[in-house]
């Protein structure tokens, strides 16, 4: 293009030398296509072709003037001088500003396609960075603070006593001549970035010559622009984030609820099973009582069986009542008082020796523990629970061990079950204290509704105590219970 | 990016910060004192070497890296300037001397010349092509408008002169107007007014050169030319950041002004 209008240039000069070489030649007039041309494509392009256009003419006007004075002719061809530069600056200037104008909404919106999506901070400064060096024809450095950190591309950070810097503590904007070095001066127009929070950050545009003085006004604002459209993609980064946890937290609560009904259908199947069958032998010794006549050593037998399975209903309906008052969030009621706990592991375990006799129970307890604060029958219930699961979930013939220790430091009182059984996986090792909740190896080798760890858990934490599954080598679990004792 | 990673740069000084007033007014004091108690030719030769001292001294003082660094150049330029154009005038050959100016320049400011002269050549090859169309251009008006010849000869006088532009002349002005004084005002604002002020003074400068013709109509050509090299030249150096294709404008212009010959 440019070449044309240098060839346009020299044919108008060329007709005019061939029509006369006159100063008023109406060739003359057409100098102005080349140099609007000029203007519109290379904007101060156009202020170029016109001194060209100018020099061309010249030689047919100066000599003219010199020959024969300032004549109508002479004076037309000065005028020509005159409309071929305004024409030139005039036209440039439109043109640049159109130019200029279009660039800057392209560049807004190019901001927001940049911007679009769920970009990491980083790479999204990347892009407007690229996308604004693209647009503004100028080397651009952005900064954003994010909270945490400083996010900066362009550079590698921002040089304490830098231009940047400067307007990140000042907030204004500045231009700056960066003077020596190889090359031309470059300059640099640094605007902040403005947030809810004030200064979020800058942008920086510098290039070697000029930035305009339109320019530097323009520069705050897309600055502002900028800084309000990080802000947008921020907050929208930060709802998509809150949208998907709250996703997350519906679906695991929603897959928690499948699960608690899951188990609770479980439960209804294994509570049913779990009263039926102290129910079915209650039933059948009555209705033999009834059919049949028994000796006296017979009728003492039954009724032995018959008061144990009442007991084991019993039991089973306490921890019925238990959980129900746990589920509601009540802690279960205690008759508090003084509690010699080597006494009463002792009387527990020697219960459950008599009832027992697959496994060797021992028990290790010295009779000088301090004494607790407890529920004598809800603490009988703790340890004989934890030692039915240790009889419940070992070989039989294997050993289990109860041992009691006074703890120094805050005085309590340690109580651990031991067994021999494969021990507890570490997944379900946190959970076996939930209500229904039964380890797969648990629910298919020993029966039980998943209730006694949980009531067991709800009379300690009622007590104040606390307790704890560990693993034990070689094989087996142990239950810590630690109960606070009376200083 | 040196907004990021430079510490900013220090307060913009005067605009004739460092002035080197006392060289200055030593040179002036000199060149009163010549024109009172010498004769026609010596007042020349001692005029050419202050005039053109002054500007190439005040040239380096300003862009010297150490304030107080340059503080004398003007007295050394026009001394070295004054040897030039002493031996211009006593001796047909003589003026081959004004290559010790650009020789004294790389000795002693070797490295402000290799930091801003002859970079880069494509940009300097720009530059001559615009010297060379300019000053043709000068040739083919000045001879169409007042029916100047263009002479070939006699190339002793002809090497005279370009031997007084490209060591005096093209070398202070575009080291004055162009280095020092259009880079100090561009720094401070912007491209228009630096060029325009620079322009302005270095027409200045030839308008009031006595060895110019002095006559209406070569004024204006000569205020057209100057105005047309200056403003290039302006965008040259700050497009390039360097010399070079200014001095080669202005070198080739001023060789192709040297071939015009008067009526």
């Amino acid at each position: 293009m440019a070449l044309l209008i240098g060839l346009a240039l020299a044919a108008i000069t060329l007709a005019i030398a061939h029509s006369g070489a006159d100063a008023a030649s109406l060739w003359r007039h057409a100098y102005h296509v080349p140099v609007v041309v000029a203007a519109l494509r290379y904007g101060v392009g156009g202020v170029l072709a016109a001194l060209a256009a100018v020099l061309l003419f010249a030689p047919f006007v100066l000599p003219a003037l010199e020959r024969e004075g300032l004549t109508p002719a002479v004076l037309e061809g000065l005028l020509t001088f005159g409309l071929l530069l305004g024409v030139g600056v005039l036209s440039a200037a439109l043109a640049g500003g159109a130019r200029r104008q279009r660039t800057r909404y392209d560049t807004l919106a190019a901001v927001q396609r940049a911007l679009d999506g769920d970009t990491p901070l980083d790479l999204a400064l990347a892009r407007l960075r690229a996308c604004l060096q693209a647009r503004l024809d100028a080397t651009v450095g952005l900064v954003l603070h994010d909270g945490t950190r400083l996010a900066v591309a362009g550079g590698p950070s921002v040089a304490r006593g830098s231009a940047v810097a400067r307007v990140l503590a000042s907030g204004a904007p500045l231009c700056v001549a960066h003077a020596g070095g190889p090359g031309p001066l470059r300059r640099s127009f640094v605007a902040p970035l403005g947030g809810r929070g004030g200064v979020v950050g800058a942008v920086a545009v510098e290039r070697a010559g000029d930035i305009p003085a339109d320019e530097r006004r323009w520069l705050p604002v897309l600055a502002a622009h900028l800084g309000l459209a990080l802000e947008n993609a921020r907050l929208a980064a930060r709802q998509r984030r809150f949208a998907d946890e709250l996703a997350e937290k519906v679906t695991a609560a929603t897959r928690h609820v499948v699960e608690m009904d899951r188990m609770k259908s479980e439960f209804v199947a294994i509570a049913s099973h779990e009263l039926r069958t102290p129910l079915t032998a209650l039933q059948g010794f009555s209705e033999l009582l009834v059919m049949r006549r028994f000796t006296p050593a017979e009728l003492a037998r039954i009724g032995a069986i018959m008061s144990a399975e009442t007991e084991r209903l019993g039991r089973i309906v306490s921890d019925f009542l238990d959980l129900a008052r746990l589920e509601r969030g009540l802690a279960p009621p205690l008759r508090l008082t003084r509690v010699d706990a080597a006494a009463l592991v002792g009387e527990a375990v020697e219960v459950l020796r008599r009832a027992r006799t697959t496994h060797e129970l021992e028990v290790d307890c010295p009779q000088a523990l301090p004494p607790i604060d407890a529920d004598p029958d809800a603490l009988d219930r703790v340890v004989k629970n934890l030692v039915s699961n240790a009889v419940k979930y070992s070989p039989a013939g294997s050993r289990v061990r109860v041992a009691a220790r006074a703890q120094t430091g805050p005085p309590a009182v340690e109580i651990t079950v031991e067994d021999e059984g494969p021990g507890i996986a570490e997944a379900d090792r946190t959970r076996i204290f939930e209500p229904y909740y039964r380890t797969a190896a648990g629910a298919r080798t020993a029966g039980g509704a998943g209730l006694g760890l949980a009531v067991v858990k709800s009379l300690v934490d009622a007590h104040g105590g606390t307790i704890r599954a560990d693993n034990v080598m070689p094989h087996g679990t142990r239950m810590t219970l630690v109960l606070p004792a009376v200083s | 990016m040196r907004a990021l990673e430079e510490p900013l740069p220090r307060e913009q000084p005067g605009l004739l910060h460092s002035t080197p007033v006392a060289a200055l007014a030593t040179l002036a004091a000199a060149w009163a004192l010549a024109f009172a108690a010498l004769p026609e030719p010596a007042t020349r030769v001692v005029g050419l070497a202050v005039a053109h001292g002054a500007l190439l001294g005040t040239a380096l003082a300003w862009t010297a890296a150490g304030a107080g660094r340059a503080r004398w150049s003007p007295l050394e330029a026009a001394l070295v300037l004054g040897a030039a154009a002493a031996g211009a005038a006593l001796h047909p050959l003589g003026a081959l001397a004004y290559a010790a100016v650009p020789a004294w320049l790389v000795w002693r400011h070797a490295a402000w010349l290799g930091a801003r002269a002859w970079r880069p050549v494509p940009a300097v090859a720009a530059g001559a092509a615009f010297g060379l169309l300019l000053g043709a251009h000068l040739l083919v008006n000045t001879a169409l408008t007042f029916g100047y010849r263009v002479r070939t000869g006699p190339l002793v006088e002809l090497a005279n002169w370009w031997a007084y532009d490209l060591g005096a002349n093209v070398l202070t002005a575009e080291l004055f107007f162009r280095g020092a004084l259009f880079e100090r005002i561009y720094r401070r604002w912007s491209f228009a007014p630096a060029a325009a002020i620079s322009t302005a003074a270095a027409i200045a400068r030839y308008l009031a050169d006595p060895l110019l013709p002095h006559s209406p109509e070569i004024a204006a050509g000569a205020t057209f030319y100057m105005a047309v090299l200056g403003v290039g030249n302006c965008w040259l150096l700050a497009r390039t950041g360097s010399l070079g294709p200014a001095l080669a404008a202005a070198g080739f212009f001023f060789g192709a002004y040297r071939l015009l010959a008067p009526r």
